[in-house]
């Protein structure tokens, strides 16, 4: 009878369409489940984004849903398929997602992550750049970099993103089979010497925050040497990346002068590992509309968006377009909200709601809110 | 003579409505517009009717066809015959805006909303018995229009001087002038806050608590009606 009753007031705001795949791995999805939600295990979701990497309202409707699901879509099955056909003794293959503001171009990041997570990659995932280049909290830190002459430290950021790094690898960290090449001599007292684990290597970025960059670009160098030597592969996922190619930051130093991308250590870093002058590894990029000044927001291509520099520099790379929903993914948005109890009242709303929204899906969210 | 009729012109109308169903007043009360000055059309103009369902109810008593050959004002723009309109939320959006900033008043009670939605639906996910579950409410429109009923006051102080007193004088209140003393009264509750918390957040608690027969406004109700009580005395003075 309790059951019953249970049964009954869970099904109260849903409807007979299927919205969800108990198919909770991303390499066993297939093209049946497009459109259909999948939960991620709460473990893997606080490991891979614990830190970061999920947009900040989503994570809000993750807490009002108990639960972090995410839409199999095709633009993440396709290139999941297109990974697994990979012959990885080729130079690594570069992917550009790109779409629209708020069609989900970071939450597919994050179905890949979870993908990558899965097969054993060692991922090396920016959540955003632009926290790094364009938000400039009240005390953000900044120095000039004692190895690269002229350039800009970020170091409380580095040892951020180094701590989002050891967290999203723990599992491939505590194995410990991952040396470092050479010895890295920091100061006087401090170096890491030849064959030390990696982990023992941002364990030191970590607690010397002055040396994060630094040792950011060392473990990067590192990460490129295992690669090539089929130790590790790897998956480097990186939101916004167009970021790095805006002709200005908002960093200023001390001096007033304006600080451009290409004076931040960190954006020498990680040009050095989208190259694609290795193997063994993925890239996955997004060029986000969001990611730059309002004054540079016309289009949301790749190529308007990465200026002529930055597609150049990536030149022969994968575009894949993430879009609005389709007709089936809306209702079954619609039916995962109405089942969520975000979204009430008569069935004529999910006709307007697709009017008003465009099924486009982050205004869908918004727009279903105050309802 | 116009200010006499103004007094008591519509305490009349509030008593003889007393016995036409409530409902059906209020509907009239928040789907027209009142115009305080002359507008460009002239009387026999007829207000637009724009629900689907008050159509429907035209057709069915063949009050149509009279309408027919009537000219009608237009729609305002947030007249819409879509599904989420409700008369009561638009008319609070007026009554939060500033400056004619419609949009951003739009925007703060829709964030309200959205606030009041989290906060019921986490309870529901907290309860643990189905019958607990029932009895959440979780449409914020349904928690809004629960609110503002349970603020509204039922009578009125009115200041009236007699023999160079003024005594607050207690008296039966009109249907609009409540439904406008408890969107005041919401809204003043809820500016009377900490600078570090955001209107919506505010707006939602105080929406909860009125919705829920607690807080500052009901209190405040509960305020006018006890000294309404203690003033009866005066009550003659309305009409002496």
């Amino acid at each position: 009878m309790l059951s019953r009753n249970l049964r009954f007031l869970s099904r109260r705001y849903s409807q007979g369409v299927t919205f969800r795949t108990t198919e909770t791995s991303p390499s066993q999805q297939n093209e049946n489940q497009i459109g259909l939600f999948y939960t991620v295990n709460n473990d893997v979701c606080k490991q891979l984004f614990g830190h970061g990497g999920l947009p900040k309202s989503y994570m809000k409707q993750t807490k009002t849903f108990t639960e972090t699901s995410l839409m199999v879509r095709l633009p993440a099955l396709d290139i999941i398929n297109c990974i697994k056909a990979t012959d990885f003794d080729k130079p690594v293959i570069r992917y550009m997602l790109y779409g629209e503001i708020g069609a989900g171009k970071s939450l597919t990041l994050a179905h890949l992550l979870h993908y990558a997570y899965e097969d054993g990659y060692l991922i090396v995932h920016v959540p955003w750049v632009s926290e790094w280049l364009r938000r400039v909290p009240r005390h953000k830190e900044m120095s000039n970099s004692p190895t690269h002459e002229g350039l800009v430290d970020l170091p409380l950021d580095g040892a951020a993103w180094l701590l989002h790094f050891k967290m999203q690898n723990q599992v491939l960290l505590k194995k410990g089979n991952l040396k470092i090449s050479k010895e890295y001599v920091w100061s006087k007292r401090e170096q890491t010497p030849e064959g030390a684990p990696l982990a023992e290597l941002i364990e030191h970025g970590i607690t010397r925050v002055k040396y994060a960059c630094d040792v950011i670009d060392a473990l990067i160098s590192e990460i490129k040497i295992l690669s090539n030597s089929k130790q590790c592969k790897t998956f480097v996922a990186i939101d916004g990346f167009n970021t790095f190619f805006y002709p200005l930051t908002r960093l200023s130093t001390p001096t007033k002068k304006k600080v451009t991308p290409e004076e931040v250590t960190l954006t020498k870093s990680f040009m050095e590992l989208t190259k694609n002058d290795w193997v063994n590894g993925v890239i996955i990029l997004t060029a986000d509309q969001l990611g730059v000044s309002q004054d540079h927001q016309e289009s949301h291509l790749p190529k308007y968006l990465l200026y002529k520099k930055g597609f150049e520099h990536i030149d022969p790379f994968v575009p894949v377009e993430v879009g609005r929903y389709s007709e089936r993914e809306f209702m079954s948005c619609a039916s995962y909200y109405r089942d969520r109890l975000w979204l009430r009242g008569p069935r004529e709303t999910e006709g307007e709601l697709k009017l008003a929204s465009a099924c486009n899906p982050y205004k869908f969210m918004e727009l279903c809110a105050p309802l | 003579m116009s200010n006499f009729r103004y007094k008591v012109g519509p305490i009349a109308k509030c008593v003889f409505q007393t016995q036409s169903p409530r409902s059906n007043l209020w509907c009239t009360l928040m789907q027209y517009r009142f115009y305080p000055r002359p507008t460009s059309f002239p009387d026999y103009f007829q207000n637009p009717i724009f629900r689907k369902e008050d159509q429907a109810k035209l057709i069915e008593s063949n009050e149509l066809t009279k309408l027919a050959a009537l000219p009608v004002k237009p729609p305002a723009a947030y007249e819409t015959s879509s599904v989420y309109h409700d008369p009561l939320v638009s008319k609070l959006i007026n009554h939060v805006m500033k400056m004619g900033n419609k949009k951003l008043a739009r925007n703060l009670v829709e964030k309200a909303f959205e606030n009041i939605k989290r906060i019921q639906i986490e309870r529901y996910h907290l309860a643990t018995t189905p019958e607990e579950k029932a009895k959440v409410v979780l449409n914020p429109k349904d928690i809004l229009h629960k609110a503002v009923e349970n603020s509204k006051p039922l009578l009125q102080l009115l200041p009236i001087k007699r023999g160079g007193i003024t005594y607050q004088v207690p008296g039966p209140i009109t249907e609009k002038r409540s439904l406008f003393l408890a969107i005041k009264w919401l809204l003043e509750a809820t500016n009377d806050k900490e600078r570090t918390i955001h209107f919506p957040e505010q707006f939602a608690w105080e929406l909860l608590d009125a919705a829920n027969n607690t807080g500052k406004v009901v209190k405040r109700k509960q305020d006018i009606h006890r000294q309404c009580e203690a003033n009866r005395a005066y009550a003659h003075y309305r009409w002496q």
